[in-house]
C-alpha cells in the first residue's frame, strides 16, 4: 500500500492506496471527486484531465504516488459558492457542452491554456483542446466560449490592478 | 502543392420510425403558481431535449421557460416513450407535450371564462395570463386561475396525451406507401485544400444550412450541426473500424481509430432554413441526425474540385487520395502522344 | 447458512488485502457537500414568455460545467459490486465447454453467470436474434460469454482470465458480398445470410434509360464506423426485498429496455423499473439492452447492487456499430441533366445481429434516390449476416451512406455534362408537393432554400480567387 498526501483544490487530502492506482481512481473512488472522467483509460481521450502543479494532465496516465506532496485542482475547485468561474459561466451562455462527459476534461484544459496566455488566439485553443475528445459538439462553440471567459479574465484582472492602485 | 476545392451536398432525411408506431406519451402539470412540470419518458442523452421539451410546453401555457421543470426517464413515474431514436423527440415528444399542455390549459380556460364573463373558447394564455383574444386588457394571472382550479373548484390542471406519426405502410411489392409523416432538408458546402504530394486533406471551412421547421431553440440547433458536421469529416476522411482475416478487431481502441479532434475541425456556418411544418409542434420537425447526412459528399466533392480525383469508398484517407493522384497522373501521361 | 459466513469470510480476505477499510463500504454518514453558486441561469432567454425561438440555456449545461452531473459510474451504492463480462475473441465457433469454477472460487469473486442463466436468452427490436450471453454459438468476436461480479473491478478483470471456454472454431463470413452467395457459411444457421429485403418501385426504369442522352454508373462503398460516445455502456442492477428490480442505464429507450427485461428475465414490467440518468452520448449506440440482464441475474444471485461500465475496447467490439453499405448506381439524365431514371442496389454490412438493421435497410433503401423528382425508380436493398460486430442505429440510419453515393454521382454528372454542381441541384431538387420515390406528396419541403442559402452564404456564385 502507497501512502499519498496532497492538495487537492486547496485542500490537504491523504489516503492509502495500492500503488498501481491511478490518480484518476484515487479522486474519483477515494476522494469523491467524480467530476474527472473515466473515457478509455489509456490517455486518449482526455476526459480525465485536471491540472497538476499547473500543467494539465492525463490522469488516468498518472500513478497516484506521483502526486505525492502536489497541488491538483479539478473541476469541483473552480466554482465557489457566490460565483461560478468564468470558463464555466462561457460555457454555460454559449452551449458548448451537450452531453457534459467531456466537459470537466475539456474545462480544466481550458484553464490550463488562460493560465498560462490570457490572450490566446484560435489556433492556440484548438491546440490546448486537442487531447479533449468530444464526439457531440463539434469544438466549436467551447472554442468560442474559451473566447469569452478570455475577454472576461483579462478585464476582471485589469479591475483588480485598477482598484490595487486606488 | 495545395489545391483548393469546393464541393456541394443536399440531402433528405425522415423524422421518426419508418411505417411502424413510435408514440409518445406527456403529462403536463400546472402547479398552483402557474409554473409548471412536465413528465416525458424520453431520456436526455445530450442533445438538449429537455430544454426544447420545455420550451414547448412553456410556448403552449403562455409562461415562460425557467417557469417550467421537466421530469423524464423513470419507467415508474413518467410516461411511456419510444425514445431517443430517428430525429423524433422534438416532433413526436413535443406533439405529445404540447397536446397535454392544450389539454391542462382547457382545464385552466373553463376555470378562467366565468372569472373573465367570456366562454372558454375566447381565451388565450399569453405572458403568464390568462386572457381573452383581441382583449387582453381583459385578463387574471395564470397562477390564479391555476390556484382556483385546484383548491376552490377542486380541478387540478393536469393532462395526458400521446401522439404518434400517421403513416400508410409501404406495398410489399413495391414499396409505395407513405412511411414517414415529415421529412427534412440540408445542404453542406465544404471548402478544402488537398496536399498533392501527401493526399492530406485540409477542411478549410464549411457552410450548412439546415432545415428543422420552426427552431425552438436556435443555439442548439447550432450545436446540432456542429456535432453532426464533426462525425461526417471523421466518416469522410479518418474513420474506419478494422478486422483481420479470422473477425478480429485490428484497431478497438481510440490510439488507432482515428476521429477528428479540435485540431481537424473547420470553422462552421450554419444557417438555419425554417420550412415550418403544420403537423409538428409549433412548426418544428427536427435535427438530430440530418447533421451528419451530407458532409461526407460535400468534402469528397470538393476533393474531386481540387484535385481531380473521385474517391469512392471511405473513409478517403490520404493514402488513398495519394494513389488515386498518382494513378490520374500515370493516365494522363500515357495520353500524351509520344 | 454456511454459504452465507463463507461469502463473509472471503469478503473480510479481501478487504483486508485491499487496505480498504469497511468504512469505505458504509454508506456514508455526511456526503462532502460540493459548493454550487447561486448564481441563476442566465435570465434573458429563459424568462421570455415568448419561448419558442429562445436560446435559452441549459439546466443541465449548469451541472456539466460544474462536474456535479451523476452518469453511472459516478453512481455508487452500499455493497455495490463490479462486473466485467468475458469475451469470445473468436468470430465464430462452437462452444464446448464453459468452466467457470476457478473464477467462482476466487476470494472477492461473488458471483458468475453464464448464457444458460438467462431465462430467456434472446432480444432484438425486429429479431429476437441477439443472446444476452452466447450458449452454443459465437457469432462474432466480441460476444459475451460470462459475466463476473466481485468486489472490485480489478478482481474481476482477473477472474475473466480463469474462466476456461473450449471453442471448436467454424468457418466465418465476413465480407457480406461473399455472404449473400449460397454456399456461404451460414452466421445463423439454417437461415439464409440475407436476412432482410427492401424493394422501392415507381415507374419504369427501363423506360426511363430508354429515353435518356446519357447514362451514369457508379460503385461506392462506406466502412464500419463506431459512435465513440465519450461515456461508455454503463448500468447498475440492483432488487428490493420484494423482487423488484431497478436498473439504472444508459439507454436512451428505457420503455423498450423495459419490455427487453421482461422478456430475458421472465418478469411482469411492473416489477421492472427502468431508471435512464443523463446519458453521456447516444447517437444510436445506446438504444437497446447490451449487458443489463446479466448484471440483474448477477446482483440476484449476489444481493447487491451491481455495476457494469464497458472499457473503451468494448464499446469497439461489444456495441453496435454503423451499417457498411455498397452501393451501386445506375442513373439516366437528358442533356440539360434532369434525371428521368435511377437503379440502385444496395448490400448492407448486417454484422452478427439484426438489431436495428430492418429500420436501416427501410432508410437507406426509401431516402437513396436522393431529394430529386424522378419518374422512374428502382431501389432494392438487401442487409446480410456476417461475424463481425453487429450493425445497428447510428445516427442516420443509412443515410449518410447513401448520400455520399447519390451526391458523389450528381457531381459526376454535373462535372460530365459541364454543368454547375449547383444548377443542377436545383434544376432536380424537390419542390413543395413533390411525390417522394414511395408515391407520398411531400410538404414543408426546402430543399431548394437550403441550396441556395448555403451557396449564397460560401460565395458559390463569386468568382474564385
Amino acid at each position: 500500500m502507497t501512502d499519498v498526501t496532497m492538495i487537492v483544490n486547496g485542500q490537504t487530502r491523504s489516503a492509502s492506496v495500492p500503488p498501481e492506482t491511478t490518480l484518476l481512481q484515487l479522486l474519483r473512488d477515494n476522494f469523491n471527486l467524480t467530476g474527472a472522467k473515466l473515457g478509455c483509460d489509456v490517455g486518449d481521450c482526455g476526459a480525465c484531465t485536471v491540472i497538476v502543479d499547473g500543467m494539465a494532465v492525463n490522469s488516468c496516465l498518472m500513478l497516484a504516488g506521483q502526486v505525492n506532496g502536489r497541488s491538483v485542482t479539478t473541476i469541483e475547485g473552480l466554482a465557489t459558492r457566490d460565483r461560478l468561474h468564468p470558463i464555466q459561466k462561457a460555457f454555460e451562455d454559449n452551449g458548448a457542452l451537450q452531453c457534459g462527459y467531456c466537459g470537466p476534461g475539456a474545462i480544466m484544459a481550458s484553464k490550463a491554456l488562460l493560465d498560462e496566455n490570457s490572450d490566446p488566439d484560435v489556433r492556440d485553443i484548438r491546440d490546448a483542446l486537442s487531447g479533449s475528445l468530444c464526439r457531440c459538439t463539434g469544438y466549436s462553440k467551447m472554442i468560442e466560449a474559451v473566447q469569452e471567459a478570455a475577454r472576461v479574465l483579462r478585464s476582471e484582472e485589469r479591475n483588480q490592478i485598477t482598484h490595487a492602485r486606488t | 502543392m495545395k489545391r483548393r476545392g469546393r464541393g456541394i451536398a443536399c440531402m433528405w432525411y425522415p423524422i421518426g420510425f419508418t411505417v411502424s408506431a413510435n408514440p409518445s406519451a406527456a403529462v403536463v402539470k400546472v402547479n398552483e403558481d402557474g409554473t409548471a412540470t412536465v413528465l416525458t419518458g424520453t431520456v436526455e442523452t445530450g442533445q438538449g431535449s429537455l430544454t426544447v421539451l420545455g420550451q414547448i410546453a412553456a410556448e403552449a401555457l403562455g409562461i415562460a421557460t425557467d417557469d417550467v421543470h421537466v421530469v423524464s426517464g423513470d419507467t415508474d413515474t413518467t410516461p411511456m416513450d419510444t425514445g431517443a431514436i430517428a430525429s423524433r423527440t422534438t416532433y413526436v415528444t413535443g406533439n405529445a407535450i404540447w397536446l397535454a399542455a392544450e389539454a391542462a390549459k382547457e382545464i385552466l380556460f373553463q376555470t378562467a371564462a366565468p372569472m373573465l364573463g367570456v366562454k372558454t373558447s375566447q381565451l388565450e394564455a399569453k405572458d403568464r395570463k390568462i386572457q381573452v383574444k383581441n382583449f387582453p386588457q381583459r385578463a387574471v394571472a395564470i397562477g390564479e386561475v391555476a390556484l382556483r382550479s385546484q383548491v376552490v373548484l377542486g380541478q387540478p390542471a393536469i393532462g395526458s396525451a400521446s401522439w404518434n406519426p400517421p403513416t400508410v405502410a409501404m406495398d410489399p411489392e413495391t414499396g409505395q406507401g407513405k412511411p414517414f409523416a415529415t421529412y427534412v432538408y440540408a445542404t453542406q458546402i465544404a471548402e478544402v485544400d488537398v496536399d498533392d504530394e501527401t493526399g492530406e486533406v485540409e477542411v478549410l471551412r464549411i457552410c450548412a444550412a439546415h432545415d428543422c421547421g420552426t427552431a425552438i431553440n436556435p443555439m442548439l440547433v447550432e450545436g446540432q450541426v456542429e456535432g453532426g458536421i464533426s462525425m461526417g469529416l471523421g466518416m469522410a476522411l479518418q474513420e474506419e473500424m478494422l478486422f483481420d482475416a479470422n473477425g478480429r478487431h485490428i484497431n478497438p481502441n481510440l490510439t488507432n481509430y482515428i476521429m477528428p479532434t479540435s485540431l481537424d475541425m473547420p470553422p462552421i456556418e450554419v444557417d438555419i432554413v425554417q420550412g415550418f411544418d403544420p403537423t409538428g409542434p409549433f412548426g418544428a420537425k427536427g435535427v438530430g441526425e440530418p447533421t451528419a447526412v451530407p458532409t461526407s459528399a460535400a468534402i469528397l466533392n470538393a476533393i474531386h474540385d481540387a484535385v481531380g480525383v473521385r474517391i469512392t469508398s471511405l473513409p478517403a484517407t490520404s493514402e488513398k487520395i495519394l494513389t488515386a493522384i498518382k494513378a490520374k497522373r500515370a493516365g494522363e501521361r500515357k495520353q500524351i502522344p509520344a | 447458512m454456511d454459504d452465507k459466513t463463507k461469502v463473509l469470510e472471503r469478503e473480510q480476505l479481501d478487504i483486508e488485502s485491499l487496505g480498504v477499510s469497511d468504512v469505505d463500504l458504509r454508506l456514508p454518514a455526511v456526503v462532502p457537500r460540493e459548493p454550487f453558486p447561486i448564481e441563476p441561469l442566465t435570465i434573458d432567454a429563459r424568462q421570455q414568455t415568448r419561448a419558442v425561438g429562445q436560446r435559452a440555456t441549459r439546466p443541465d449545461g449548469r451541472l456539466h460545467g460544474l462536474g456535479q452531473t451523476k452518469y453511472i459510474d459516478d453512481l455508487s451504492f452500499p455493497g455495490m459490486l463490479h462486473a466485467r463480462i468475458k469475451r469470445a475473441g473468436i468470430a465464430s465457433a462452437r462452444i464446448k465447454r464453459i468452466d467457470t469454477s476457478a473464477a467462482e472460487a476466487m476470494p472477492g469473486v461473488m458471483a458468475v453467470v453464464t448464457g444458460k442463466d438467462i431465462p430467456v436468452n434472446s432480444f432484438g427490436p425486429s429479431f429476437q436474434d441477439q443472446p444476452v450471453l452466447v450458449d452454443e454459438l459465437v457469432f462474432h468476436a466480441g460476444d459475451g460469454v460470462a459475466a463476473v461480479a466481485a468486489v472490485t473491478e480489478q478482481i474481476a478483470n482477473e477472474a475473466l482470465d480463469k474462466i476456461v471456454v473450449e471453442y471448436e472454431p467454424l468457418p466465418a463470413v465476413l465480407d457480406p458480398v461473399a455472404a449473400m452467395r449460397e454456399d456461404s457459411p451460414k452466421v445463423h444457421a439454417p437461415n439464409s445470410n440475407i436476412y432482410a429485403t427492401k424493394v422501392v418501385r415507381k415507374g419504369d426504369v427501363e423506360k426511363g434509360f430508354a429515353e435518356s442522352d446519357h447514362i451514369f454508373e457508379g460503385r461506392y462503398s462506406t466502412q464500419m464506423i463506431e459512435h465513440v460516445s465519450l461515456e461508455p455502456h454503463a448500468a447498475i442492477a440492483d432488487w428490493d426485498a420484494t423482487g423488484r428490480l431497478t436498473i439504472w442505464a444508459t439507454i436512451g429507450r428505457i420503455t423498450l429496455a423495459r419490455a427487453d427485461m421482461s422478456r430475458t428475465l421472465k418478469l411482469p414490467m411492473s416489477r421492472i423499473r427502468i431508471i435512464g440518468t443523463i446519458v453521456g452520448g447516444n447517437f444510436g449506440g445506446k438504444n437497446e439492452i447490451t449487458q443489463e440482464p446479466a448484471l440483474a441475474l448477477l446482483s440476484k444471485k449476489t444481493g447487491r447492487p451491481v455495476k457494469g461500465v464497458f472499457t473503451r475496447g468494448e464499446e469497439f467490439t461489444s456495441t453496435t456499430t454503423r451499417h457498411p453499405i455498397i452501393m451501386d448506381y445506375k442513373t439516366g439524365v437528358t442533356k440539360e441533366g434532369r434525371i428521368l431514371a435511377r437503379q440502385i442496389r444496395l448490400v448492407l454490412d448486417g454484422g452478427a445481429y439484426c438489431s436495428w438493421s430492418e429500420t436501416t435497410l427501410g432508410k437507406a433503401c426509401i431516402l437513396s434516390p436522393g431529394p430529386y423528382k424522378i419518374d422512374n425508380v428502382v431501389a432494392e436493398a438487401f442487409v446480410v449476416y456476417t461475424n463481425k460486430t453487429m450493425t445497428g442505429a447510428m445516427r442516420g440510419f443509412g443515410a449518410p451512406q447513401v448520400c455520399f453515393a447519390y451526391e458523389s454521382q450528381m457531381d459526376e454528372i454535373a462535372k460530365a455534362l459541364g454543368k454547375d454542381p449547383l444548377e443542377i441541384r436545383l434544376l432536380n431538387a424537390f419542390d413543395e408537393g413533390s411525390s417522394s420515390p414511395t408515391g407520398q406528396v411531400l410538404h414543408s419541403v426546402v430543399v431548394k432554400e437550403t441550396l441556395n442559402k448555403a451557396a449564397d452564404r460560401f460565395g458559390w456564385q463569386e468568382p474564385r480567387s
